[in-house]
């Protein structure tokens, strides 16, 4: 008997614990942790471009989350999406005239909606609308105009060697393309620390054909795409006389954090803008932009 | 032309073993009425092929969340991305590992037993002395059993995957240094209850469960009646059981995305 009842406890046991192991990865690890409806009033938004948001994804003030997006649907005849946002009760003041933007948290991250308040006395009510919005921008955008191409200098007539100064030189490193217009005309050959001027002097092998770059020209640190390497772009100035070898390029820029960047779009997104949704209607061909 | 001929039968006696499988599964279900008077023999079973496995189950849940955490953050920081490291360990062990490791595990503690048991019952003339005592024996034997590892397997691998992300968590967060807030809320962000945990987790082991212990019980009851038969039998549920579980996976996968 003693047997028996062991057993029976141990399966009850067992299934308890699966029952609970299921409860917790249903209610802790999933979106239902996310969806803890209290009472919500609705406001409507409507979006040129809605990017990668889903449904459920959060709304939040100054970072807060205050609610959810409750449903995504073009809006009937036009070419803009229509956004419904569910907001928490308490959060009930919030501005007519407030902004609503499409953000993205981190590289990989999710998007959501971010409201900026307005100065406006009154504020919005359920079944309202938000009609100051600004939409998603793609991450290709913004990054293409930093983008290069093109492949090593082949070197075979000889180089040169041109010396510049940087004070953060990122990841690049000996060897990476030297690029001009996008063409590599030669490649980084020493990286070195200044002990003097505590920056970084960066060594370049210009190949012996592209003679003709102006002395004032300035030297940059981009990278090729969002994960690439490092490369070294020049940009030519206007002076008359020519690079030769051994001199020293002045005007330099130094290898700019991607956080940096993004950091930048988001802050003036946030600050700059009362797009109307119409406004940017069909801006989304990242490809067209090259 | 002897050669030719014993591919044929090689043929003919595969496609024979799945259909008597399939009948067997049709007896096994009819059997369920019956079987509720043995209520308590689909508990033992329970207690046997469930509870006994959670030991290894847990550690091996344990040990694959963190082997995964370790991994992912290295593949990650490549990308810069550790603090998707949450969202990708989640998704793939609710996904595929939770399933499908639980499920070989389980064929390999479980499956493997309950072959040996009923094919000893074979052997030892025990099937055809409950037969002469007009005690059904797939209501008594296979069906409590099927039952059993039909429940458990879900069951089973909820806390596989439970004690696998406690084990990411772990590694990417106690250890690795990914932020703890990041972990959860990209996790909770990208997890979907239905589309990863019911249609994941639950379907895809129960479908599990249910083949692994079919093709146990089958392999046991179906045994040649010798030691060496056993033998034989015991390691066909193995190899069949891990077949099954990984095509299976693939054409659950493609069903239920």
């Amino acid at each position: 008997m003693s047997q028996r009842k062991s057993f029976a406890v141990g399966t009850g046991l067992f299934i308890v614990l699966g029952f609970a192991s299921l409860a917790y990865l249903a209610t802790q690890t999933s979106s239902i942790a996310n969806s803890h409806q209290g009472a919500a009033y609705r406001v409507d938004a409507q979006f040129a471009n809605i990017g990668q948001l889903k449904e459920r994804a959060p709304v939040k003030v100054a970072g807060v989350r205050i609610g959810q997006v409750q449903s995504i649907a073009l809006a009937p005849g036009k070419d803009v999406a229509d956004v419904t946002l569910s907001i928490d009760k308490q959060y009930s003041q919030i501005p007519v005239d407030s902004v609503a933007t499409i953000y993205t948290s981190g590289l990989l991250g999710d998007q959501y909606v971010g409201i900026q308040f307005g100065g406006a006395k009154t504020y919005v009510a359920d079944g309202g609308h938000f009609g100051l919005t600004k939409s998603t921008q793609p991450l290709e955008e913004m990054l293409s105009k930093f983008i290069g191409g093109g492949g090593a200098a082949d070197a075979i007539g000889g180089t040169y060697a041109v010396k510049a100064n940087f004070t953060n030189v990122g990841t690049l490193s000996v060897g990476a393309p030297v690029k001009m217009a996008g063409v590599a005309i030669g490649s980084v050959a020493s990286i070195k620390a200044d002990p003097v001027k505590l920056d970084a002097t960066v060594t370049f092998d210009i190949d012996k054909r592209y003679n003709q770059i102006p002395d004032d020209s300035a030297a940059a640190i981009f990278t090729s795409g969002l994960i690439g390497s490092q490369y070294v772009a020049i940009q030519p100035g206007g002076s008359p006389n020519s690079l030769k070898d051994g001199d020293q390029l002045v005007l330099t820029q130094s290898a700019m954090q991607l956080e940096d960047l993004i950091g930048k779009f988001l802050v003036s997104g946030s600050s700059g803008g009362s797009n109307n949704a119409s406004g940017n209607g069909s801006s989304n061909t990242p490809t067209g932009k090259h | 032309m002897s050669s030719q001929s014993r591919r044929e039968n090689v043929v003919i006696q595969t496609l024979g073993q799945i259909g008597a499988c399939g009948l067997f599964l049709l007896r096994i279900l009819a059997a369920i009425p019956r079987s509720m008077r043995h209520v308590r023999e689909t508990v033992r079973q329970l207690w046997f092929v469930g509870a006994m496995s959670l030991t290894i189950i847990m550690v091996c849940g344990l040990f694959v969340g963190m082997v995964l955490g370790l991994q992912l953050y290295h593949v990650l920081a490549i990308f810069g991305g550790t603090s998707a490291s949450g969202t990708a360990l989640s998704l793939s062990i609710y996904r595929e590992l939770g399933p499908v490791v639980t499920g070989l595990l389980f064929a390999g503690r479980a499956g493997t037993s309950v072959t040996a048991e009923i094919g000893l019952m074979r052997a030892t003339d025990q099937i055809a002395a409950m037969e002469m005592m007009a005690v059904d024996p797939i209501a008594y034997v296979a069906t409590p059993r099927f039952l059993a590892g039909l429940i458990a397997m879900p069951l089973l691998c909820c806390m596989f995957c439970a004690m696998g992300i406690f084990g990411g968590y772990l590694v990417t967060v106690d250890w690795l240094g990914v932020d703890n807030g990041t972990f959860w809320s990209n996790m909770t962000a990208n997890v979907d209850v239905w589309q990863d945990i019911i249609n994941g987790v639950i379907w895809k082991s129960a479908a599990f469960g249910a083949v692994i212990s079919l093709i146990a019980v089958f392999q046991g009851y179906t045994t040649a009646p010798t030691s060496e038969g056993v033998a034989y039998a015991t390691t066909r549920t193995v190899v069949a059981s891990s077949i099954a579980i990984l095509a299976l996976d693939f054409v659950l996968t493609a069903f239920l995305m």
